[in-house]
């Protein structure tokens, strides 16, 4: 019996901290990758204090973390007393439960229907946006409120009832007997309390994600959106940070909850006047700490001037990381300089079209700038989402490449200025495929390959390499075709490793699969990332997937000539130039790809990829690149690929 | 002497429930004054209505002639000990005692002086900075005790304060009170339920019952001279029987006709008997007044408890003479040992011992005992 329960705690400590280990050692890794530890190194620290975003979502996530858990506490306590002092049983009963609903509430549902109501309401007093700092607080609020009811009300049922009546009896009001003679008695209830808000709060990403603002990040969801790209080691050095912050707090919170709480006998336990001295003193300088936050937030919440809110994919821009240049502060002080007054950039993430369509779409937020895909601007184009430009604004058009202007999401050039483009080409291991073999799309069909190679784990991309590899149209309305790239599909499923989005950069980077089908921006990561065991390559067939990112101004824009600015300000060489060279994708703005400092930067191989033939560019996009489909198109290709999936 | 505190036709009900039914009672200048009477009588909510904790429905309370009625606890020159003490677990025992005066802003050297000489009065010199929570149950009395003296009250009020503690300590306890009470002068309002206590301790005694006064007196009195079956079962044990006063001094129960020492009742009227159980003789069977069996014999030490059957009712009578189960027995009975009483709305409920046994007397304690304990 012992030894099974020595390995039984061994096995759950095994999985408990294992995880947090690893996170722990490579967040002092040396190189990017995942998989290698290539010596230790304090780079990713240091590269998280340099990154702007993050630490703004880190001071956001701190500031609204202090302030609920500040104000559900001094609810929740206020809340707990006067359901203890209900008289009727049946009373009490039914606010505990009613205390109760939003912590058994699905974190969905919370967040859904606090959003509804922000934006019910909102629109009720007429507001453009509905949802901001406060409304988040609001939300963080109630979800932390019946926690800091569960830890108050069992101290003050614990309590002698007759104490408070002693200290009325000694002399005390009403009013001093809770203060000196209550307080102190439920004080570790409290902190316990305040201890578990504060924590909530930091880690909520659900309730957060629904009542978020423009311009209001928290860091859950800023590291949810910077998963649009690989997950990068600074994320491990945010993590560990915040591992260990949260195990300070719950060390602290045991502290304080051992220190006695009611009247015992003598012989029950011996005394321990030394510990519950120290945990007042824990608790003072806690509310100390709490209390500076407040007067932060106070300070912070204060009216501020012009605010430009820009929507962008994680990871889209040079934000100041691994020397980089700034772009968001550039802008900021290129405004100063040419209009001679202030101006603040919130900058916020997504992670797909989607995400950024549903959050505009629910009418909730406004943002001035966004950069959504080709598709998703032909979509919101037709659904009246978008505001024409007015180019006088924005005179560096001009730089934009022929090729690059009119394209079938907006042939009249109206709404869009490109910002990337980026194509799929095809990625090997030269370390394990032959070069002759290389070519065109055959040698993702290649039996000499079985086993190695990776396909895409998403229909319409998956399809597309049939199509393109049999000439199919990747648009096309007839199910035949569909059909026909089907079969080409099943015929090179023996073949395939397996079907993945992002694990893709693990395994290619470190040799397990040898061939896959990725962006042409996304290699540049997985070569920075590659094992010296592996010798990644690139090349673009002809027919391929292209796709543009373009800046565009929502109809929800609180300020469209600001935004103008903005985009203008984006198409300067400096922050264009240093965009392109930090996204690694194609840059349609001539400023850039005619740079010969960039072409330094980004290398002669790059250069071959990212820009084979600009002039080509407009022809192969308007023939290859995707299109909308209609629904009963997608129904079909997504009952196609589940027929593959099933084999 | 002087009144202190003048209750007056004071009703309190509880959702519903009458707790207090018109009672009215005086409290004399240091006087040491006892509430006794089963769970549920009164007693804790009339002290409750001093203390200021509860407000009556309906009466007056008077503090030295003045109407307090609208005076919060607070403000009310009287003091509390809990039954669990109440003592303030974040505070040490001299910051404890040092409270109220702290409250009243009272200078440092001052406390310094009262807190010690408060410790010197209940005997815990030296325990200053000991916490409360490390104190045995009778230290923790004696604390509660010097917190509620320390700002010298005109009137300390005491619910069931012994209740807690076991036996030995409890009658230690029971002394130090009295002497402390002595000492400081000050009037003590007492409530308890057991009638032992409340006989040894009290200058007066109230015994009550559903919410009502049913006598107000010295202990002697209210033992020799209980006013209804209700007093005279609670106090002690106690046999009653149904009698008709024939005349002054001459009293007919149980089919014999008895000399008393009572007079005032109406020629021919019904009364109340009652007669103790260590006032009864026991004779052999022929020189007997009254003639019955013996149906238990009980050893207590000091003496013998035997239940004893009369004529189909059951008579306690302690004895220190050893009779045996079966035996017939006589009963001789002086005329000072026969206490006459008016009917009562009580009459026939107490004083048969038909059912007696020691197994549910303590039953029924047990019982009691965790009835007050929910009152609380």
């Amino acid at each position: 019996m012992k030894p099974m329960a020595k390995f039984y705690t061994a096995l759950i400590m095994l999985f408990l901290f294992a995880p947090i280990a690893i996170l722990l050692v490579f967040s002092f890794n040396e190189a990017k990758s995942l998989s290698v530890f290539s010596g230790g190194s304090l780079y990713w620290y240091r590269e998280l204090f340099r990154d702007a975003e993050t630490l703004g979502a880190v001071r956001n996530t701190l500031i609204l973390a202090f302030s609920a858990s500040i104000l559900s506490t001094i609810m929740g306590t206020a809340a707990a007393v006067g359901i203890h002092r209900l008289r009727s049983k049946a009373m009490r009963a039914a606010m505990d439960t009613v205390t109760n609903i939003p912590m058994i509430n699905p974190d969905i549902i919370t967040g859904i229907s606090l959003m509804l109501m922000f934006v019910f309401v909102g629109r009720l007093f007429g507001a453009a946006t509905s949802l901001n700092f406060w409304t988040m607080l609001i939300a963080h609020i109630t979800f932390c409120l019946p926690y800091v009811i569960l830890q108050v009300l069992p101290k003050l049922q614990q309590m002698d009832r007759s104490l408070p009546e002693a200290a009325m009896d000694l002399g005390c009001t009403p009013v001093r007997a809770f203060l000196k003679v209550e307080i102190p008695e439920i004080m570790p209830g409290i902190i316990t309390g305040l201890i578990m808000a504060f924590t909530l709060s930091l880690d909520d990403f659900v309730i957060s994600y629904f009542t978020a603002g423009n311009g209001f990040q928290t860091l859950p969801i800023r590291i949810y959106n910077m998963t649009k790209k690989t997950v990068t080691p600074k994320m491990y050095a945010l993590s560990t940070i915040i591992f260990f912050t949260i195990l300070a707090l719950l060390i602290m919170t045991n502290l304080i909850d051992t220190g006695p709480g009611v009247e015992r006998p003598a012989k029950d336990k011996p005394e321990r006047p030394a510990a519950r001295k120290k945990a007042r003193r824990i608790a003072l300088g806690i509310g100390t700490v709490l209390a500076v936050g407040m007067i932060a937030v106070m300070v912070i919440a204060a009216p501020k001037k012009p605010v430009l809110n820009v929507y962008n994919w994680g990871e889209y821009i040079s934000d100041g990381s691994e020397d980089s240049f700034d772009t968001i502060k550039g802008f900021e002080e290129w405004y100063l300089e040419n209009y001679g007054h202030e101006v603040e950039v919130n900058y916020t993430t997504f992670a797909s079209n989607e995400d950024m369509y549903a959050k505009l779409s629910s009418g909730a937020v406004s943002y001035d700038v966004i950069v959504p895909s080709d598709y998703m601007i032909q979509r919101m184009k037709d659904e009246g989402m978008l505001l024409e430009l007015n180019f006088d604004n924005i005179p560096n058009y001009q730089y934009i490449g022929e090729s690059f202007r009119g394209m079938y999401y907006d042939p009249d050039e109206l709404y869009t200025v490109p910002y990337t483009y980026n194509f799929v080409g095809i990625i090997w291991d030269a370390e394990q495929v032959d070069e002759e073999d290389i070519g065109d799309w055959d040698l993702m069909w290649n039996e000499k390959y079985a086993g190695d190679i990776l396909q895409f784990n998403n229909s319409r991309d998956a399809f597309a390499t049939a199509q393109y590899k049999l000439g199919l149209d990747v648009n096309s309305d007839n199910p035949q075709e569909w059909q026909a790239a089907l079969g080409e599909l099943k015929r090179q499923q023996p073949l395939v490793k397996s079907y993945v989005m992002d694990e893709v950069y693990n395994m290619m980077e470190s040799g397990e699969a040898a061939i896959c089908a990725y962006y042409a921006g996304d290699y540049f990561t997985m070569l920075d990332a590659a094992a010296d065991s592996v010798d990644l390559q690139f090349y673009t067939p002809e027919r391929t997937n292209y796709f543009v990112d373009a800046m565009c101004i929502p109809s929800c824009c609180q300020n469209k000539e600001l935004a103008e600015i903005f985009i203008n300000y984006m198409l300067e060489k400096e922050p264009a130039v240093a965009n392109a060279e930090y996204i690694c994708y194609g840059c349609p703005n001539s400023l850039v790809y005619e740079d010969e400092d960039y072409a330094e930067e980004m290398g002669e191989e790059a250069m071959e990829i990212l820009y084979p033939d600009i002039e080509r560019f407009g022809e192969l996009y308007e023939a290859y690149a995707y299109r909308n489909l209609s629904t009963e198109m997608l129904d079909t290709i997504n009952t196609l690929w589940e027929e593959l999936k099933i084999n | 002497m002087r009144k202190i505190i003048e209750l007056k036709n004071i009703t309190k009900s509880f959702d519903g429930e009458v707790v207090l039914d018109n009672i009215s009672l005086d409290i004399y200048d240091n006087e040491f004054m006892t509430l006794l009477g089963p769970s549920g009588c009164g007693k804790t909510t009339t002290l409750r209505i001093i203390a200021g904790f509860e407000q009556p429905d309906q009466g007056e309370v008077y503090f030295l002639g003045e109407d307090i009625a609208a005076l919060p606890p607070h403000k009310r020159n009287v003091n509390t000990v809990f039954q669990r003490y109440a003592l303030f677990p974040h505070l040490n025992v001299f910051e404890n005692i040092a409270f109220p005066l702290r409250e009243k802003k009272v200078g440092n050297a001052e406390i310094q002086e009262k807190v010690t000489e408060m410790l010197k009065l209940v005997a815990l010199t030296g325990f200053e900075k000991r916490s409360v929570t490390s104190l045995s149950g009778g230290q923790q009395q004696r604390v509660a005790i010097a917190r509620a003296l320390v700002s010298k009250p005109k009137v300390l009020l005491l619910d069931e304060p012994l209740a807690a503690l076991d036996l030995k300590l409890r009658k230690d306890m029971q002394q130090e009170l009295k002497n402390i009470q002595k000492a400081t002068g000050i009037t003590f309002v007492f409530v308890t339920h057991d009638q032992e206590e409340a006989l040894s301790m009290s200058d007066t005694v109230v015994v009550m019952s559903e919410g009502r006064i049913q006598q107000i007196g010295t202990p002697i009195d209210i033992y020799n001279e209980p006013q209804n079956a209700f007093v005279a079962d609670f106090i002690g044990e106690s046999n009653i029987v149904n009698g008709v006063m024939l005349e002054d001094r001459k009293v007919r129960f149980s089919g014999h006709v008895f000399d008393c020492v009572d007079i005032g009742f109406g020629k021919n009227e019904a009364v109340d008997v009652v007669i103790r159980p260590e006032d009864v003789d026991i004779v052999p069977e022929e020189k007997g007044m009254l003639k019955g069996t013996v149906t238990s014999v009980t050893f207590l030490g000091v003496h013998y408890e035997i239940i004893v059957d009369i004529n189909g009712f059951k008579w306690m009578i302690q004895t220190t003479d050893f009779v045996d189960v079966d035996e017939r027995i006589g009963i001789y009975l002086e005329p000072d040992a026969i206490h006459i009483m008016k009917k009562s709305e009580y009459s026939g409920m107490f004083g048969d011992y038909s059912s007696f046994s020691n197994e549910f007397d303590e039953l029924s304690d047990a019982e009691a005992a965790a009835e007050a304990e929910e009152e609380e």
